[in-house]
């Protein structure tokens, strides 16, 4: 039989010393960046009861969720997504809160997704939930704190792409394609298949001005000049609702300095049963998949029993760091600290000397090996330390800086 | 300015490929020469190239080590990535078809079917279990997978079928198409928003030629 005792599962792991460092710095650039904001962080609960994501709710597709058994026999999972748990605790706990709540987190999920370009199954999400306002202010809100932490984890070049679902979702509606056409329209339009579009299309008797945007959809992305060409008798009222609140949206942004971070897509129609209006994604150089991504989902905290409008976005932090390594942006560890050794009588000279740096701040770490000068300062050195101490019998110090 | 790369098929597609990169202003003469280099570049226009097994090129496109794609519809679909699927070259056309002996002409839906043979598992699996509500056993081959009802591995196979000839030289027939298969060109859904620009004129350029 094989052990598997001396691996981990696969797509969990370890992360060490120094990459575990820089992960809790970037962690805490973005929890001051949530808190300076007016966010208050969260903590919830690693396992969950199945059904707060699946079952007839079907949030989250059953195959990609890690499944066990609490002692009573109900089914429980690994949280897949943070976004969830907050609906169900504003639904619950805060439901007599005084909205609107700005809460934000950081924790691990966990899914049976697809491996590799930096997706793990176990995977560190980021995020912000605005709940309890529906309002371009607060589509923009979301965007703008977006926007904001990844400037805070030291990434410059990036893009927000802004979409709106009710665009997508209205134009159907004028169309008058069944469910299945929808969403073999849908499927195509997320791959920008103009040619697969232009094929169900020619199935259809629909009104050629409404036509002719269908087709446009998978091209429809970029600067703000898209918006130009598409004329509100066209496309019905839910779809002219949906292009007027992202230009509603962009103009906060343009108040905020923001808007040259953004650009929109309107063929963004990626999951439509959990979104209900602005959606966003965010992507940088050096990483094939988006770093973040977001929108309104104003019909999730009902599922759970109460209403309330809510919208927010969660960044892949594993992805961050992918992405400022390839951009050669993380911060490699300084030598630091200080690693003591003594001669045999001066024990307790060094480690009151060592105490003393400790409570001033400054790392420091006492021999507990007695190595001696030659081969303390060669570990010293090694393990990154920036200065050696060697405390004599007769209380003086040698000191070299490594 | 960055580098635009792109993965192209080894085999077949790759003189088509180049053909229209070339008529697109891009200069292939470094990817032309039989070099042993891996990666080739055309400095002026600052795009990099690669050739990869065709089943790989998605993968390449979907990860983002290269930002556009040029690989057989076939390969997409037993793939299933997760790219921009921007444009049908028309090229290398042929058919995704279920195929077998002339016994089962025009029976397809009376009789069963346990076992397929074919190089496409996942497009085998996801037509017998969506199209046909049935639980096959797929059997991965490597090549010449008309020989399997021929020898009694499978009753029917999944495979491309360019002209039929090799079918009909071994008594094989057409029982139903599946899809139609053409060359196409994939973007990495980051690269088409990152490079935008640059992306949308290579796509424009190569559309011309169509």
């Amino acid at each position: 039989m094989k052990k598997w005792n001396i691996y981990t599962p696969e797509g969990v792991q370890d992360i060490l010393f120094e990459s575990c460092s820089q992960k809790r710095l970037l962690e805490s650039k973005i929890r001051k960046a949530f808190i300076l904001n007016g966010y208050k962080e969260i903590e919830t609960p690693t396992i969950e009861f199945y059904d707060t994501f699946g079952g007839e709710r079907g949030l989250i597709n059953q195959e990609s969720m890690y499944k066990f058994c609490d002692s009573k026999g109900r089914l429980l999972v690994l949280r897949p997504d943070l976004t969830v748990p907050v609906a169900r605790v504003a639904a619950t706990r805060l439901k007599d809160e005084v909205l609107p709540i700005k809460c934000c987190y950081i924790g691990n999920t966990f899914s049976f997704d697809e491996l590799g370009g930096g997706r793990q199954n176990e995977f560190t999400q980021a995020g912000c939930e605005l709940l309890g306002i529906n309002s371009p202010e607060a589509d923009a809100e979301v965007v703008a704190m977006a926007i904001e932490t990844v400037k805070s984890t030291g990434i410059e070049e990036f893009q927000i792409d802004i979409g709106q679902v009710g665009f997508f979702k209205g134009l159907m509606e004028e169309s008058g394609l069944s469910e299945d056409e929808i969403e073999e329209v849908r499927e195509l339009i997320d791959q920008k298949n103009l040619v697969g579009v232009e094929q169900v299309m020619d199935r259809h008797k629909v009104k050629t001005p409404l036509k002719r945007i269908i087709l446009d959809l998978p091209k429809l992305f970029g600067s703000r000049d898209i918006l130009q060409n598409i004329n509100s008798e066209d496309i019905g009222k839910e779809a002219t609702k949906a292009i007027e609140n992202i230009k509603a949206v962009l103009e906060i942004l343009e108040d905020r300095n923001l808007a040259q971070y953004v650009s929109l897509d309107l063929g963004m129609v990626q999951s439509l049963n959990y979104y209900t209006g602005i959606v966003f994604r965010g992507f940088t150089y050096g990483v094939g998949f988006p770093i973040l991504s977001g929108g309104r989902y104003d019909k999730l905290v009902a599922k759970f029993g109460r209403d309330c409008e809510a919208t927010g976005f969660s960044l892949g932090i594993n992805m961050v760091m992918m992405a400022l390594e390839r951009q050669k942006k993380l911060v490699k560890q300084q030598p630091e600290g200080v690693f003591i050794t003594y001669e045999k009588n001066a024990r307790k000279l060094a480690s009151d000397y060592c105490r003393q740096l400790i409570e001033s701040n400054c790392i420091a770490e006492l021999d507990l090996m007695q190595m001696g000068t030659g081969e303390g300062k060669k570990y010293a050195a090694l393990r990154g330390f920036r200065k050696f101490v060697c405390i004599k019998n007769d209380g003086s110090r040698e000191e070299v800086m490594l | 300015m960055r580098y635009i790369t792109f993965a192209l098929s080894k085999g077949r597609l790759t003189d088509l490929s180049i053909k229209l990169l070339e008529g697109a202003g891009i200069d292939c003469t470094e990817l032309k020469e039989k070099s042993r280099k891996l990666i080739l570049t055309d400095e002026k226009n600052k795009i990099r190239f690669f050739l990869a097994k065709p089943a790989d090129v998605p993968v390449y496109v979907e990860y983002g080590a290269a930002d556009i794609g040029i690989v057989g519809k076939d390969t997409l679909i037993e793939e299933g990535r997760d790219l921009y699927e921007v444009l049908d070259l028309g090229f290398a056309e042929c058919k995704m078809c279920v195929a077998g002996p002339k016994e089962l002409e025009g029976k397809m839906d009376s009789v069963s079917i346990t076992r397929v043979a074919t190089k496409y598992p996942e497009v085998a699996r996801t037509y017998f279990r969506h199209k046909r509500r049935e639980s096959v056993e797929i059997i991965k081959l490597s090549g010449s997978v008309e020989l399997a009802p021929l020898v009694g591995l499978s009753e029917v196979i999944v495979d491309l079928v360019e002209t039929g000839r090799t079918l009909k030289e071994n008594g094989l027939v057409v029982l139903d198409t599946i899809s139609e298969i053409s060359a196409r060109m994939v973007v990495n859904r980051v690269s088409m928003k990152m490079e935008n620009q640059r992306i949308t004129k290579i796509i424009e350029d190569m559309r011309k030629q169509l």
